[in-house]
């Protein structure tokens, strides 16, 4: 062990001779390590914007269905069947629920909606709209007039199916639903909101009203909704929280959760498509720096060539002299680690703290169905790091290989006689 | 998408089935008894009160209306009952569908992408009203059988689309009783060779001057225990009827 520390000690020694080559290295990893944590950390800001704009403008990070509610989603498949649930039991139950941070019911129908001359096929959601603000950003859209209030016959509707009908806030329309006994459901409704999303499939076919407006269009009681849509405690760990839900609300009325990942399965792909993208960005970033480390340290290991030889011909094994080299290129991960971190730990809280907003320069605009806003914004995880990292110390031990088992090789005597 | 030869020949049964039929000729080919069930069942004008039952898994209703109808162009349907939809109405004027609702004293046109969708919570859809392309222009048939079913003498039909015929079944299936060319059955089936709804008629009796199938009844392939059926309680031919009566105007009309 003695020895050992001697061999970490000639390799600190090594390290200190050429400080600007040292030091040069040291950079170029800890640079390596900054830019693999910061791209991690915008592709997980992208996945983190992603699932935020997918779930958010209307789906939420979780639903509640009855557990036949889905796939095809029979309008007689409400919560607890033809009898309904009560729905302020259910919503406070599941608020009560640690991983829940708000909870709002809906209701739906396949309806038609008709203004001045125009008609348009719409897909009617009842909303509890105090509830929904807390859950999904739908409410905020609202570019002209205001969303539906419960208990007057109000609707609001996209800006795309109000440019089709042709009306606009204060006009009529009229709304025609099947309804649970068979009729058509028919009213009059006022306009008084027109919600623009960006998302041009919603703006124009949603027509949102007040739950209890759409329950009565559609002959249903109050205790009659389809959906309960959920925002949770961590959207990365909905799949887990969704599981978990399930479980706690048991099986009276029998129902089932659903993570968006399962909801929006494309979202879910495309979030992993990044997350295996950050895999290759990583991969890419440290190859590159292996290779320069690898470079230096040959050249390092090449001058010290006499000095090797010496060292071999005063009866040191071969395995040490490989060892010192390895020590020094696990000291230099060490150093380039420290400096690594202590460069990137405040260059990411300020930009995860104050992303850049590129909005002056480009557009917001859509993708994979969710509204993106032009912002670079940042995320970072205990994993991103603490795998660069590794991959950073993995790379200066790697790289250190080779150059140790050059010097390991160098023949003492010709090496003395300078042959 | 699929309901439309049905509608095809409820419209036809509504419109109902005229002429005498003259004595077919020896061995007739299966294009010419289809082409002349398919006149058969077109009148040039039609005057109709009829029942309908539908049957769901969550409910059944009745729906009580009457029906007028000129050539393949028009049609108007009135609901008389239950009292809460009474005035409710269904028009349609070549290739368009409107519907009268009395509530909100509305006419709404059903646009395009809701012709698939039910009429009136029926298994009929709102397009089965609409189309009415000829079945001897769209398919092509053969004769499948020839003989006797349960004592009668029928014959039955394989019905397939030809190539670039805007229809939606794969293949249409029909029997036809050879005495007095009066249909049995018709299957619809979907591209894939699955049967999607059956039409049976019954009850043939004259009304109007002509033997018809006073009922009619379509049970969807995959709900065998949800059907509507279409019973016939006064039906009358060649009444005088213009083009102007199947207007927007009359369509708000409560008298009809």
């Amino acid at each position: 062990m003695a020895e050992d520390h001697l061999w970490w000690r000639v390799a600190w020694r090594n390290l200190g001779r050429n400080r600007g080559r040292t030091l040069i290295t040291t950079s170029a990893l800890a640079f390596g390590y900054l830019s693999a944590v910061v791209m991690v950390g915008l592709t997980d800001g992208m996945s983190a914007e992603l699932v935020e704009n997918g779930t958010r403008l209307l789906i939420g990070q979780a639903q509640v269905h009855a557990s036949d509610y889905l796939p095809e989603r029979s309008m007689y498949r409400t919560i607890g069947g033809q009898n309904g649930v009560d729905v302020a039991d259910l919503l406070e139950r599941l608020e009560a629920h640690p991983d829940v941070r708000a909870a709002a019911p809906r209701l739906y129908g396949g309806g038609l909606v008709s203004g001045g001359e125009h008609t348009e096929a719409a897909l009617l959601l009842g909303i509890a709209p105090g509830r929904e603000r807390h859950v999904t950003t739908l409410l905020g859209h609202v570019t002209e007039g205001r969303a539906p209030a419960s208990g007057s016959r109000e609707v609001m509707i996209g800006v795309e199916m109000a440019r089709q009908l042709g009306v606009g806030v204060g006009d009529e329309l009229v709304l025609v639903a099947p309804a649970a006994d068979g009729s058509m459901g028919n009213d009059l409704f006022a306009l008084v909101g027109i919600f623009d999303t960006g998302t041009p499939g919603i703006d124009a076919s949603y027509a949102v009203l007040a739950l209890d407006e759409l329950q009565r269009l559609m002959a249903m009681d109050p205790g009659r909704i389809h959906e309960v849509a959920l925002t949770v405690s961590r959207p990365v760990d909905t799949p887990a929280i969704a599981e978990a839900l399930g479980a706690y609300l048991g099986s009276d009325p029998p129902t089932e959760v659903r993570p968006w990942t399962a909801l929006r399965p494309e979202l879910a792909e495309s979030v992993a498509l990044m997350d295996s993208m950050n895999f290759i960005i990583v991969l890419i970033i440290f190859a590159m720096a292996v290779f320069g480390v690898a470079n230096t340290m040959i050249i390092g290991t090449f001058e010290r060539t006499r000095e090797f030889a010496v060292v071999r011909a005063l009866g040191s094994s071969t395995g040490n002299v490989a060892r010192t080299v390895v020590y020094e290129g696990i000291v230099l991960g060490a150093l380039a680690l420290v400096a690594g971190v202590a460069m990137t730990w405040p260059i990411l809280v300020w930009w995860h703290r104050a992303p850049p907003d590129l909005s002056a320069l480009v557009g917001g605009f859509s993708w994979s169905g969710a509204q993106w806003r032009p912002v670079l914004r940042v995320e970072y995880s205990l994993e991103g790091p603490v795998l660069s990292a590794l991959a950073l110390f993995l790379t200066a031990v790697l790289a250190a290989l080779y150059p140790a088992w050059k010097a390991a090789r160098i023949p003492p005597a010709d090496a003395l006689a300078g042959r | 998408m699929r309901r439309i030869e049905a509608g095809r020949a409820w419209i036809l049964t509504l419109v109902g089935l005229l002429l005498p039929h003259p004595a077919l000729a020896q061995s007739p080919t299966a294009r010419e008894i289809i082409d002349r069930v398919d006149r058969l069942l077109r009148g040039e004008s039609s005057r109709a009160r009829v029942e309908m039952q539908i049957t769901t898994e969550h409910w059944s209703r009745t729906l009580e209306m009457r029906v007028w109808s000129l050539g393949v162009d028009y049609s108007l349907v009135r609901l008389t009952a239950p009292p809460r939809e009474a005035g409710t109405a269904t028009l349609k004027a070549r290739q368009e569908v409107w519907n009268y609702l009395p509530r909100v004293d509305r006419t709404i046109k059903v646009p395009a992408s809701l012709m698939m969708g039910s009429w009136m919570g029926s298994h009929f859809t709102n397009d089965d009203l609409v189309k009415e392309s000829r079945i001897v222009d769209d398919y092509e048939f053969v004769m499948s059988y020839d003989g006797r079913r349960e004592g009668v003498s029928v014959w039955e039909f394989v019905m397939t689309p030809k190539p670039d015929a805007p229809v939606v079944w794969g293949r249409i299936e029909e029997q036809i009783r050879q005495s007095d060319l009066m249909p049995v059955w018709v299957r619809y089936y979907d591209e894939d060779g699955d049967l999607v709804r059956t039409l049976t008629f019954d009850d043939y009796k004259t009304m109007g001057g002509r033997l018809v199938p006073a009922i009619m009844l379509v049970v969807p392939a995959d709900k065998p225990e949800e059907s509507t059926r279409l019973v016939y309680h006064d039906l009358e031919f060649d009444v005088p009827l213009d083009p102007d009566f199947f207007s927007l105007r009359n369509l708000r009309a409560q008298g009809g």
